[in-house]
């Protein structure tokens, strides 16, 4: 049955439109004009033999010449001393941590090339996102400040320090206020220096400003249980988890850790023990998390609350007065479903909403304590601090400016003037104030060497520019009880100053230099936590990274109050964003790569496809294709969007599975001072936002209109089309239990015949299982080969032209709920929303019988013995035959000389960008065919460690880049030969099959079947 | 008389030869002396002392002729710290003047020991001294006769031009007077013109000659391509290449004369990719001490230019990091980039002697290319090197080592893949 499912990229795949049809034809969008050539004119025009013999008398002189030139004198210039720990060649590895997550800094003669996370990281356990991932990027990039900045010129840090401490003088002095307006700061030593600073100047007050807030379910808590805190979310625990819109395994809140957790009841061991949990996702736009879901109903924004006060009452038994019925049979009759298993659950089951409403988040509360999940799936005692913002403290401060109460600011990793909904009021308001320090350290208007810094500090007149973390000193206290340190892994490239010396100096602290500040902390209290103490003990806290203090027992809390009011406030706000008319509901999103934009300048991020859209380079408006029709809109048509009288102009994206009526709209995007990387990349969405109920709301009304102007979004989802093969294969977990080979159609049992002489694989057999069960999509995998292989940026223009370099992709394959096959279609626009989701990392599959190897003319890519299909760069000449050949188009050729080309301007055409490649891997010439090489780099590596170090390699010493940082280990990686190693293990699953296996190609990845907890009965 | 001359001459000859002995073994006695002074100076001091110059401490010779009392020395010696324990001013006075280094205590030392020392540091120092006029004007000539040859030089090339002038006008007048004698040449070229004449005409008949033309133009064919081929061939490959480095390094002096090790400067090559050229902390382990060629009277500008880089002053041995530059040495081995070789591949797991590739380095006076490295000579060492696998677990799970033994055969390289692309190109 499942044979005839039919699985498509995009709509026009789906309905092979005809310029899809051909797009396909070709392998390369823009065939090289030779035919032009030969045919047309170009033979028929006449060159004078005169000037043929000129020019060709010049080209063969100046071929000579050059060739004549001796080779130019290559200069090795050792240390003078050299420090001890660094042996030119190998890597040192430091300790660190981002984002809260312990990571391990990999460092080359002195420069940092790479992130990978710390095997010993309590949240993801050595996963990383993509952002981190891309972080090192930013280490690198040109439009860092370089000097402090005062009124807009470059001057020194004395004339920056004598500035602002005369003028923290006189404003304590007049007793006039002094704010600090931070992003989210958790360091234990960051909010000790802020304290010492407002003893310093006690007029001085520090809060958080996220740009993305948690205010609801801070607030929430507070009303329900007495504790202002975000809960620590535990996935792992859950076995059915009904989420309203929250995108866990995306933005919200921890998304490594939250991935490792959700997949851990969803990955082949969990399976193997026959068990799987359920996850059902209400939402409007698809997300990543929605993608993932077993069950993902679409729901406007102002049916969230209605739905949620129906579950309320379905799990309760009761019905709470006000209650409306939901205009959505089919969201009305699952959380009829999702009610029951919840209730079945009970104790193992979790609900969460990504609603930053209070109220709403409330209902969620009080629903999560009928299901007892307070103390298993829900910590509150052992508490998250990764968000900690207060948005009625920001809308507080505009007013306070106002009145002229405020005379100095000071800006540390905030750019309210971005991100902040009242821009324009928050931009007056500041004019206000006297003295305005900001911290940020990178921005550009893209013009030279950078004195404006990012949007706000533009506004500032003084800029006393923070070191990138990579340079830092500091700490990390994301989780209650788990601290991490932070530590530099190279000097300060710039004249910049870390932000909390800066500060300890303008307080006239007794211990002004930050380190020893850090050390303080660490030896007086946080040290102990883990067990440490004394000089012996920060030795060992910079090699492990982190200290865990012992877990507090989650206790059960009991939800007791009264929801009579705050079922008002809920249909109230659904009232409130309720749209009539010609008018549509708007859902303001992070999207899971660019988040809040403050990476908006890291071309690695800006060029990752988005896991679920596979747009790259800006935002677009999301609309469901149905509603679009209706409307009478086409894909690419440029919408006008007004929201309160503000509006951007955003090209439509016809989205599957997004809620009819309604559009979806990313923030992060259109900067204005980000870098000449994120500048125009999209337009700001965070306008859209609104304050309501002391809260930031990312629902509203909004009007659209079709500007008339057509729009290509540069998406990379059809591109490397298989052309309706089928090559993802799946089960739903009812079957998988009674069969746990159901949906794997392998072909094992059929005898093959072979074109090909068979060759030993001796010693090792390199191969790679990936768990599509395993993968989420998040696309951290791609961001860690481009730092691991030196891959270029190719911008927005080149992946319209199909030319992205990627050496991993994720596809995302879109399928009908029901078995629709091709005769079945008629309805398939009712069915689009309700598709599922499925995704397949895509690399080279290093196929024993591959076709590429073939058809190479100059046999610039061969087998290896160890099973890897080899690309020799030097060899290349360029044919692109490979790449014709290729069943499953994964190669890649090289345009343009992207590193040294002007026109490449936003990545590696810099000396100072470049310092950033990997030097254990060549950068690829123009009109060479590039591919994954499976990190051969690495396996030459480990096996050289291991012959040196006397022993046999063992079976996790190599790792892939990929493999590495995957959250959720859908990727392993092995010897073959080796029956005890994890892959061997992994592809004896039943579940494993092999794409395109009919091919007889022989590839050498093996996927694992992908299986689905839906049920029978359900829509 | 003949008895008395005769007993005379005895008693003479006794008397001399008693005082010959005598000398004798007082002169023995004075070699053993400065001989063991020597020995124990080598041994002892002059890990910490030169004679003519300071190192870590003061330079021997001056101070311990300037200083006579030699039982203060002796106790100096042999426990400076029990010297300095009573506040000796003089031992006071030698501390602070050297930067409050305290000298180790060499209390296994006799008083016999330590006089052998000073006697044998005073005659060194008194024989430095002597002769330092004759040698600065012998170092003032030397570095004179380079001018001397460039002028000796252009001397002669005018000369030789002068003469050739002088020549052209005797060659000239010369003619001249045979020009006007015309009835001799007249005579004399008739014959002559004759004769060229037919060696054209025959010369035109062999050029006529299609087989004869045939085979030069095969022949030039043949040479030019080969020699085409060959420069093809070896386009890019620099065997040989020497170039001029910033420090005449001399390779032969230290790992030949001095036979020290490769891995003790290149210590990369054992466990990096990279065999590294040594970071100038490392020559400084040795020159520190050592400034000058052995025997030679004046440091070495060579060795000076390693303290120039480091901003080092051998005076008072202090480094001064705002002066130091780093060396540019020349690259003498490139591989392109596109190549990956892992020194420490080659060198700890193959065991192959850097001989192998860098050619005879400890007799190179200046390091040139000794292989041509090119990807054939790579493949082909490949192909015929063992692979060193005795004694390394890491090779005992690999089959076809173990099958290939079993039949006799030589386990290379490249039977366990070392000649695939990927293994190098990525």
């Amino acid at each position: 049955m499942e044979s005839n499912k039919k699985y498509w990229k995009g709509l026009e795949e789906l309905n092979n439109s005809p310029e899809f049809v051909e797009l396909n034809k070709n392998e390369f969008a823009e065939p090289i004009p030779i035919e032009e050539i030969l045919s047309g004119t170009g033979l028929m025009t006449k060159t004078p033999r005169r000037n043929f013999l000129k020019a060709l008398g010049f080209g063969v002189g100046a071929v000579s010449l050059a060739a004549c030139e001796k080779v130019p004198v290559h200069k090795s210039i050792p240390y003078l001393i050299k420090p001890e720990e660094i042996t030119p060649g190998i890597a040192n590895y430091y300790t660190s941590s981002f984002d809260g997550h312990a990571i391990l800094v990999k460092t080359r003669e002195g420069r940092p090339i790479k992130v990978e996370g710390n095997p010993t990281d309590i949240l993801a356990g050595g996963g990383l996102t993509a952002q981190a991932q891309a972080s090192v990027l930013e280490l690198y990039d040109v439009n860092r400040l370089q000097n402090p900045v005062k009124d807009g010129e470059q001057t020194s840090w004395d004339a920056v320090d004598y500035f602002v401490k005369s003028q923290l003088a006189t404003i304590k002095a007049a007793g006039k206020q002094i704010r600090i307006v931070s992003s989210t700061v958790n360091s234990p030593s960051t909010l000790a220096v802020i304290a010492d600073f407002i003893k310093a100047y006690p007029t001085a007050k520090h809060f958080n400003y996220d740009a993305v807030s948690y205010t609801g379910i801070i607030q929430a808590n507070q009303n329900s249980f007495g504790k202002a805190v975000l809960p620590h979310y535990r996935f792992d625990k859950a076995d059915v988890i009904v989420s309203f819109g929250a995108d866990f395994l995306g933005s919200w809140i921890s998304q490594a850790e939250f991935m490792k957790q959700y997949v851990s009841n969803r990955n082949s061991k969990s399976l193997a023990g026959k068990k799987m949990s359920r996850h059902i996702q209400f939402e409007t736009g698809m997300s990543v998390t929605g993608s993932n879901a077993d069950v993902r109903i679409p729901i406007k924004p102002s049916e969230e609350g209605i739905a949620l006060i129906a579950l309320y009452n379905a799990i309760s038994g009761t019905t709470l007065p006000g209650t409306q019925k939901l205009n959505n049979d089919v969201a009305e009759k699952s959380i009829m479903i999702a009610a029951k298993e919840l209730q079945a659950a009970k104790g193992k089951a979790l609900v969460v909403a990504g609603s930053n409403d209070v109220a709403t988040q409330v209902l969620v509360n009080a629903i999560n304590s009928l299901l007892g999940s307070y103390g298993t799936t829900i910590d509150l005692d052992n508490t998250s601090n990764q968000f900690a913002g207060n948005d009625h403290e920001m809308a507080d401060l505009v007013t306070e400016m106002k009145s002229g109460a405020v005379d100095a600011i000071f800006f540390l990793n905030a750019n309210p003037a971005y991100d902040y909904y009242l821009a324009k009021d928050f931009k007056d308001a500041l004019a206000k104030v006297k003295l305005k320090v900001s911290f940020s350290d990178h921005g550009n208007n893209g013009e030279g060497v950078s004195t404006l810094g990012d949007e706000t500090s533009s506004l500032c007149n003084v800029i006393a520019p923070n070191h990138h973390y990579l340079e830092s000193w500091g700490d990390e206290n994301v989780l209650e009880g788990y601290y991490t340190i932070v530590q530099p892994a190279i000097n300060p490239v710039y004249n910049t100053r870390q932000a909390e010396q800066s500060l300890l100096i303008w307080s006239d602290a007794p211990v002004k230099d930050y380190y020893t500040y850090v050390r303080n902390v660490w030896d007086k209290e946080l040290l102990a936590k883990g067990g440490l103490s004394g000089q012996k003990g920060w030795e060992t806290l910079l090699q492990t990274g982190s200290v865990k203090a012992a877990e507090k027992t989650a206790s059960s809390y009991t939800f007791s109050k009264d929801l009579t009011a705050v079922v008002q406030k809920v249909l109230d706000h659904s009232k409130e964003v309720t749209a009539d008319g010609d008018k549509v509901e708007l859902q303001v999103y992070q999207s899971s790569v660019m988040r809040d934009g403050k990476k908006a300048n890291n071309p690695w991020l800006q060029e990752l496809p988005d896991p679920v859209s596979k747009v790259t380079w800006e935002n677009y408006a999301a609309i469901a294709p149905k509603f679009g029709e209706k409307l009478g809109y086409k894909e690419g048509d440029v919408l006008k969007v007004t929201v309160n009288g503000y509006s951007v102009t955003l090209p439509i994206l016809f989205q599957p599975g997004q809620a009819q009526g309604t559009v979806s709209v990313a923030v992060g995007y259109g900067r204005t001072l980000a870098g000449p990387v994120g500048n125009g990349a999209g337009q700001n969405a965070f306008p859209f936002y609104s304050y309501r109920n002391g809260t930031m709301q990312t629902a509203a009304v909004a009007s659209i209109e079709k500007t008339g102007d057509v729009y290509t979004l540069a998406q990379t989802q059809t591109h490397h089309s298989y052309e309706g093969r089928t090559v993802i294969q799946e089960t739903t977990f009812d079957k998988y239990v009674k069969d746990a080979s159901s949906g794997n159609r392998s072909e094992r049992e059929h005898k093959t015949y072979t074109l090909w002489d068979e060759y030993e694989r001796p010693q090792y057999n390199w191969v790679m299982a990936i768990d599509l069960n395993a993968c989420t999509g998040c696309g951290a995998c791609v961001v860690a080969c481009n730092a691991e292989n030196n891959v270029p940026v190719v911008g927005k223009d080149e992946v319209r032209r199909r030319r992205e370099m990627h050496w991993i992709r994720i596809d995302r394959y879109y399928s009908f709920n029901e078995n629709v096959t091709k005769e079945k279609e008629i309805d398939k626009l009712d069915n689009l929303d309700h598709v599922s989701v499925v995704y397949q990392p895509m690399l080279c599959q290093h196929c024993d019988h591959a076709p590429c190897e073939t058809v190479c003319p100059v046999l610039a890519t061969v087998h290896s013995s160890e099973g890897i299909n080899h690309m020799a760069y030097n060899r290349c000449v360029g044919t692109r035959y490979c790449a014709n050949n290729c069943p499953y188009k994964v190669r890649r050729f090289n345009w343009f000389n992207y590193w040294n080309d002007s026109r490449f301007d936003n990545y590696l055409n810099n000396e100072h960008t470049q310092l950033v490649l990997n030097p254990d891997v060549v950068t690829r010439f123009r009109g060479v065919m590039e591919k994954c090489s499976m990190c051969i780099q690495r396996i030459q590596a480990g096996k050289l460690k291991a012959k040196i170090e006397k022993r046999p390699v063992k079976d996790g010493d190599i790792k892939m880049a990929c493999q590495q940082t995957c959250p959720t280990n859908a990727i392993v990686f092995g010897n073959l030969n080796d029956e005890t190693s994890e892959v061997a293990r992994a592809l004896k699953s039943e579940r494993t099959y092999y794409v395109l296996e009919e091919l007889n190609v022989q590839p050498g990845i093996g996927y694992q079947v992908k299986v689905r907890n839906t049920k029978e009965t359900e829509a | 008389m003949r008895n008395i001359s005769f007993i005379l001459k005895q008693f003479s000859r006794s008397v001399l030869l008693a005082i010959g002995f005598a000398l004798l073994g007082s002169a023995v006695y004075a070699q053993t002396d400065a001989a063991k002074g020597e020995a124990l100076f080598k041994a002892n001091c002059t890990a910490c002392h030169k004679v003519d110059q300071k190192l870590v401490g003061p330079a021997l010779g001056p101070v311990v002729t300037a200083e006579t009392d030699d039982k203060w020395l002796y106790k100096w010696v042999q426990n400076n710290q029990a010297l300095m324990a009573t506040k000796d001013a003089k031992a006071m006075k030698v501390f602070n003047d050297n930067g409050q280094q305290a000298m180790t205590v060499f209390a296994s030392l006799s008083d016999a020991d330590v006089g052998n020392i000073l006697t044998y540091v005073r005659a060194e120092w008194k024989k430095d001294q002597t002769p330092v006029a004759s040698v600065a004007g012998g170092t003032a000539a030397e570095s004179g006769p380079s001018n001397l040859v460039i002028f000796g030089l252009i001397a002669v090339i005018i000369i030789a031009f002068l003469v050739i002038l002088i020549l052209n006008k005797v060659i000239g007048t010369l003619e001249r007077l045979l020009l006007n004698r015309k009835d001799i040449p007249a005579e004399e070229v008739e014959p002559s013109e004759d004769k060229s004449a037919a060696r054209k005409a025959e010369f035109k008949k062999l050029l006529k000659n299609k087989r004869l033309v045939g085979f030069f133009v095969v022949c030039a064919v043949l040479c030019g391509g080969t020699w085409q081929w060959v420069t093809l061939w070896n386009t890019n490959v620099h065997q040989g290449y020497q170039p001029v480095q910033p420090i005449k390094f001399p390779h032969d002096l230290h790992a030949g004369v001095m036979k020290i090790q490769c891995q003790y400067c290149h210590a990369g090559a054992y466990k990096s990719k990279n065999a590294t050229i040594p970071s100038l902390n490392v020559c400084m382990n040795c020159h520190k001490a050592v400034d000058r060629r052995l025997g030679a009277k004046e440091p070495s500008t060579e060795i000076a230019k390693i303290y120039t880089a480091l901003g080092y002053d051998p005076q008072t041995s202090k480094y001064d990091s705002t002066k130091a530059t780093p060396i540019q040495w020349v690259r003498v081995h490139n591989l392109p980039d596109l190549a990956f070789f892992p020194h420490s591949q080659h060198v700890k797991v193959a065991g192959i002697k850097c001989q192998t590739c860098h050619g005879p380095v400890e007799t190179m006076s200046e390091v040139y290319q000794y292989s041509p490295l090119t990807m054939k000579w790579c493949i082909q060492c490949h192909k015929r090197t063992e692979v060193n696998y005795k004694g390394n677990a890491y090779y005992d799970n690999m089959i076809v080592v173990h099958d290939k033994i079993k039949r006799g055969e030589k386990v290379t390289a490249a039977s366990l893949g070392g000649i695939e692309c990927g293994k190098c190109h990525y």
